[in-house]
């Protein structure tokens, strides 16, 4: 029995170090839900067009799912709301407890819902409206743009020396898309709390994008205005800004260009001493707290119990952490 | 008697009312402040809860009243910025070519009512191209709100409200001309305050509600019913507490509902802006319906109060009516009617009540009767004790008086019983004289016998004679056998007095049995008493006779001693014939001797007689004795008698006053009606 017992014990041992070393290796990320059992649950996975962040969120879904012994099937990318639709119309006729989702548009999410019917929705990566979403039924997975915004602007400000006024040039994600909009809030709301005259001396959309930022950085380099830093809601765009900085004969080091979501290129940007700053958005977190919000909807039908989750078991909000030059080589 | 009953009834039919009175009264005192209080509490509860759900509905219309506005809101900017976005787009499309510039802003112009004086672009060289009907006029270009706006954007969007060189406040739409050329230009088209102001106030989609738009960059109003205010800062120590608190929410980036000075505020943040849409409705507005429910509510709880009040006393009425009737019934047992009928028709406790009453009346109906027969009974049987009585008094009267008879009766007896005694000793004494007379009898007849000595011896001396008086001596024997007759007799009467002698003892023995008996034997006993005297007479006559008869003896002797002397002088002549005599003599002389014994034998009957008499007027004395005693124990008979009269008139008494008490009894009684 003891001998048993023993076993049983260097067997957990080696799981946990074994799992230590997964994580440490997984960016060094904390996997919230792997300890959760998820045996006998089968989750479905769907998914709008993917691009690197949300196929690290797909990907870490899954590997959690694996680690928690959830089943979890995972639907071809949908490129239109009509797609997404139908695969969650489908996956309710195979009777998954619950279908984790990166909805295509978030101003859909009732239709997604309506078509879920009594099967729990985990919202992920685009959150719906607040009023779209409901305590332990329809709820959001997510890290709260706020604090990616905020930590933006500390950064920043903290960087050039905590200034009372200071020249912003701010990209914004796709209009709308509420990321951009609470990212951009966050950024504002900390210049405005601290008694910091932001002026904004460029502020427009660059939809995430890359390319669209450095044309429009372009652009605004021939208004000739001083600028003391870039902020952009993303690192794409704060990629975008570098390459327009250096197709100028800028040198990006000069003023901070931040970005969020601590993506390889951005990290290699800050590694190269480019971009000075990001926010990494644990995907692999996300992926593991989608994971083990649906099993405890599935098993005990509340998210009371998981990691992270709000008082008004709506959210759950994976934290962000900063990323600059001491551990953007960490990340990935 | 009736009268009084009737009052009697009456006063208490009267009293039994006020009662119900009191009863309702009190009923009415406790149930209708309950009831008031009940129904002011409902009203309340539901005031209160109408008031919340009210407010709720209230907020919740007002949120959606701004969710729409800021839509209409962020729909009519997004159009217009559309708009202005597929003019800077044509524009761009056109190149860099300024002298083109005018004729495409020309074409724009007009077209967009909410920028009436159609786009404009400015060049940071100075120079501004617009319309050519555009009144607009700038002189410094790049010094501009606009320019400066629009240089922080390529889309073009909306910026800060400022005002203008018309003096008007506006908001311009401007983004930097992306036209590939190194002059940075700016085009713009403004939007007045005026026209936002109409676009929200018409857009307010709650009746009494009114909204106005705040720009968070500055705070300044873009929008207000109160056109005085548009464009004014909004500040948190504005003097109207409305502004003042939406401003601290604004600031304070708390946009959630909540109600300012009497207002219920919602916010709401206008997409793609920078703008805080506030809607607020006066709380009187929302809870003018709760006021009129309130006081409709007023008014029927009223109504209800009185309706209800009503159906109580109704209820009241109807469920003591009953209890009216058994309250009736009750007073009527207490006059003591126990003919009531009792209504005891109803089914709950007043009907088990009355039922229960009727049970009762029933059995003290009964037992009423059976007390009223029992007294009947008792009162019959006093009676008859009470006659009972009376008999028993008369009676013990008779019989004290029979016993005072008795006594004298006994008294009677004693003085006839010492009547015999005396009589008895007179017997005795008169016995005794006998006895004496027989003595003297006895001593003459000793003497006789001595003289019939002397006779024989004489007859003897003549016994020569005797031959010749042979003839006399035979006559001698003829009067000798005449003695012997009377002799015979005296035997007789000897004999006789024997009879009487034992007679006179049988009834003495008589006598002491009827005096014994003490009863009408003194009667008896003086008969007894009487055949005694008559006895203790014949003794008397007897011993005359025995005299008499003895004189006879004496005659005849001395007729014998005649013809002996006839015959002595026939012996004379005849020896042999006074030889004969002497014969004849010694023969007498027998006789004689005889006769003395029977004398002796005589006396000593006299003297047994005396014994007797003395005897009897012994037990006369004793008789005399036991009279007396019985005379004391018939006194105490009589004293006896006259305590059982006492006694009996006791009981009289005794009987009478339990002819009385079951008399009162049974009136009590009488007082039910049963």
């Amino acid at each position: 029995m003891s001998h048993n017992n023993n076993i049983k014990r260097i067997l957990a041992l080696l799981t946990a170090s074994s799992l230590l070393l997964l994580s440490l290796y997984g960016c060094g990320a904390s996997s919230s839900g792997g300890t959760a059992d998820g045996s006998g649950v089968k989750v479905f996975f769907s998914t709008l067009t993917l691009d690197d962040f949300k196929e690290l969120v797909m990907n870490s879904v899954a590997d959690a799912g694996a680690k928690t012994g959830v089943k979890v099937d995972i639907g071809a990318p949908c490129a239109t709301v009509d797609e997404q639709v139908a695969q969650i119309k489908d996956a309710v006729s195979k009777g998954y407890d619950a279908i984790i989702c990166n909805p295509v548009d978030t101003d859909t999410a009732l239709q997604l819902e309506v078509t879920a019917g009594d099967t729990p929705i985990i919202f992920t990566n685009s959150q719906p409206s607040k009023e779209h979403l409901t305590p332990d039924k329809y709820i959001y997975v997510g890290s709260y743009e706020i604090d990616a915004g905020t930590m933006q602007a500390e950064y920043v400000w903290n960087k050039l020396g905590n200034p009372g006024s200071l020249n912003v040039v701010l990209f914004q994600g796709q209009p709308g898309h509420p990321a951009a909009i609470n990212r951009t809030k966050a950024v504002k709301n900390y210049f405005k709390k601290n008694g910091v005259n932001a002026n904004f001396v460029f502020n427009d959309t660059a939809y995430w994008d890359t390319q669209k930022a450095a044309d429009e950085f372009k652009i605004f380099l021939k208004t000739g205005q001083d600028y003391d830093c870039v902020i952009c809601n993303n690192d794409s765009m704060a990629l975008g800004v570098v390459e327009a900085m250096k197709d100028m004969g800028i040198d990006p080091a000069a003023v901070p260009v931040v970005g969020i979501d601590a993506t390889v290129d951005g990290c290699q940007s800050i590694l190269d001493g480019e971009m000075q700053f990001s926010v990494y958005q644990s995907a692999i977190g996300q992926g593991a707290a989608c994971i083990e919000a649906a099993i405890a909807l599935a098993k005990k039908g509340t998210v009371k119990d998981v990691e992270y989750v709000t008082d008004d078991l709506t959210y759950v909000w994976v934290p962000f952490s900063p990323v600059d030059k001491a551990n953007a080589g960490s990340i990935h | 008697m009736s009268s009084k009953k009737e009052k009697k009834t009456k006063s208490v039919i009267t009293s039994l009312k006020k009662k119900n009175k009191k009863i309702s009264r009190k009923l009415l005192i406790y149930i209708i402040p309950v009831i008031i209080v009940t129904v002011l509490v409902l009203v309340n509860i539901s005031a209160s809860i109408a008031k919340n759900k009210m407010r709720q509905m209230a907020r919740e219309t007002l949120e959606s009243s701004i969710s729409n506005q800021a839509d209409n809101i962020e729909a009519w900017l997004t159009e217009n910025l559309t708009y202005f976005q597929t003019a800077k787009h044509t524009v761009e499309s056109v190149g860099a070519d300024e002298e083109l510039l005018v004729p495409i802003l020309d074409s724009f112009y007009g077209y967009n009512s909410n920028a009436p004086e159609g786009f404009y672009i400015g060049t940071t060289e100075g120079k501004l191209y617009k319309a050519t009907e555009s009144t607009m006029d700038e002189t410094d270009i790049t010094g501009s709100t606009w320019f400066k706006q629009g240089l922080s954007r390529i889309a073009m969007a909306y910026g800060t409200a400022y005002t203008n060189d018309q003096g008007e406040t506006v908001i311009s739409a401007t983004g930097i001309l992306n036209d590939g050329s190194d002059v940075i230009k700016v085009m713009g088209a403004d939007v007045t305050l005026n026209k936002i102001t109409i676009i929200v106030n018409s857009g307010v989609k709650m009746s009494g509600a009114s909204s106005f738009l705040v720009d968070t960059n500055d705070y300044r109003i873009l929008a207000h019913r109160d056109s005085g205010l548009v464009g004014t800062t909004l500040s948190e120590s504005s003097s109207d507490a409305l502004l003042a608190g939406a401003a601290s929410s604004i600031i304070g980036e708390d946009l959630s509902s909540k109600e300012i000075s009497s207002n219920m505020v919602a916010f709401k943040e206008v997409p793609g802006t920078d703008w805080v849409l506030v809607s607020y409705i006066p709380t009187a507005v929302i809870l003018q319906v709760v006021t009129q429910m309130g006081v409709l509510l007023f008014m029927v709880g009223g109504i209800a109060i009185i309706l209800i009040v009503i159906i109580v006393l109704f209820v009241i009425r109807k469920v003591i009516a009953p209890l009216g009737n058994i309250s009736g019934n009750i007073s009527s047992m207490t006059a003591g009617d126990f003919t009531i009928e009792v209504d005891s028709s109803s089914d709950d406790e007043i009907g088990i009540m009355g039922s229960k009453l009727s049970e009762f009346v029933a059995s003290m109906r009964s037992m009423l009767s059976h007390i009223s027969e029992e007294s009947d009974k008792l009162g019959g049987e006093s009676d008859n004790s009470a006659r009972v009585s009376k008999i028993m008094f008369d009676a013990s009267q008779a019989q004290s008086e029979a016993m005072d008879q008795l006594n004298q009766t006994v008294d009677q007896l004693a003085t006839a019983v010492n009547d015999i005694a005396a009589n008895a000793t007179t017997l005795a004494q008169v016995v005794a004289d006998t006895r004496d007379n027989s003595d003297k009898a006895g001593a003459s007849m000793k003497e006789t016998v001595e003289i019939s000595q002397k006779g024989r011896e004489d007859m003897e001396k003549v016994s020569l004679a005797m031959n010749d008086i042979s003839k006399a001596n035979e006559e001698l024997v003829e009067s000798i056998n005449k003695v012997g007759q009377a002799s015979e007799e005296i035997t007789n009467i000897v004999g006789m007095i024997g009879e009487i002698a034992e007679e006179t003892n049988l009834l003495s023995l008589n006598a002491s049995i009827e005096a014994a008996r003490a009863g009408d034997a003194g009667k008896g006993f003086a008969v007894v008493a009487t055949e005694i005297g008559k006895l203790a007479q014949t003794s008397a006559d007897s011993a005359q006779n025995i005299s008499a008869l003895i004189n006879d003896v004496r005659e005849l002797i001395d007729k014998v001693v005649g013809e002996a002397n006839d015959s002595a002088e026939s012996i004379k002549a005849n020896s042999s014939l006074i030889n004969i005599a002497v014969e004849t003599f010694d023969k007498i002389y027998v006789n004689i001797q005889e006769s003395n014994g029977l004398i002796d034998a005589m006396l000593e009957d006299v003297q047994k007689v005396d014994d007797v008499a003395t005897n009897v007027a012994a037990i006369s004395e004793e008789q005399a004795a036991s009279a007396d005693e019985i005379l004391a124990t018939s006194e105490n008979m009589v004293e006896m008698a006259k305590n059982i009269t006492q006694s009996s008139q006791d009981v009289a008494d005794n009987s009478h006053e339990l002819a009385q008490t079951s008399q009162t009894l049974t009136s009590y009684v009488q007082k039910f009606k049963i």
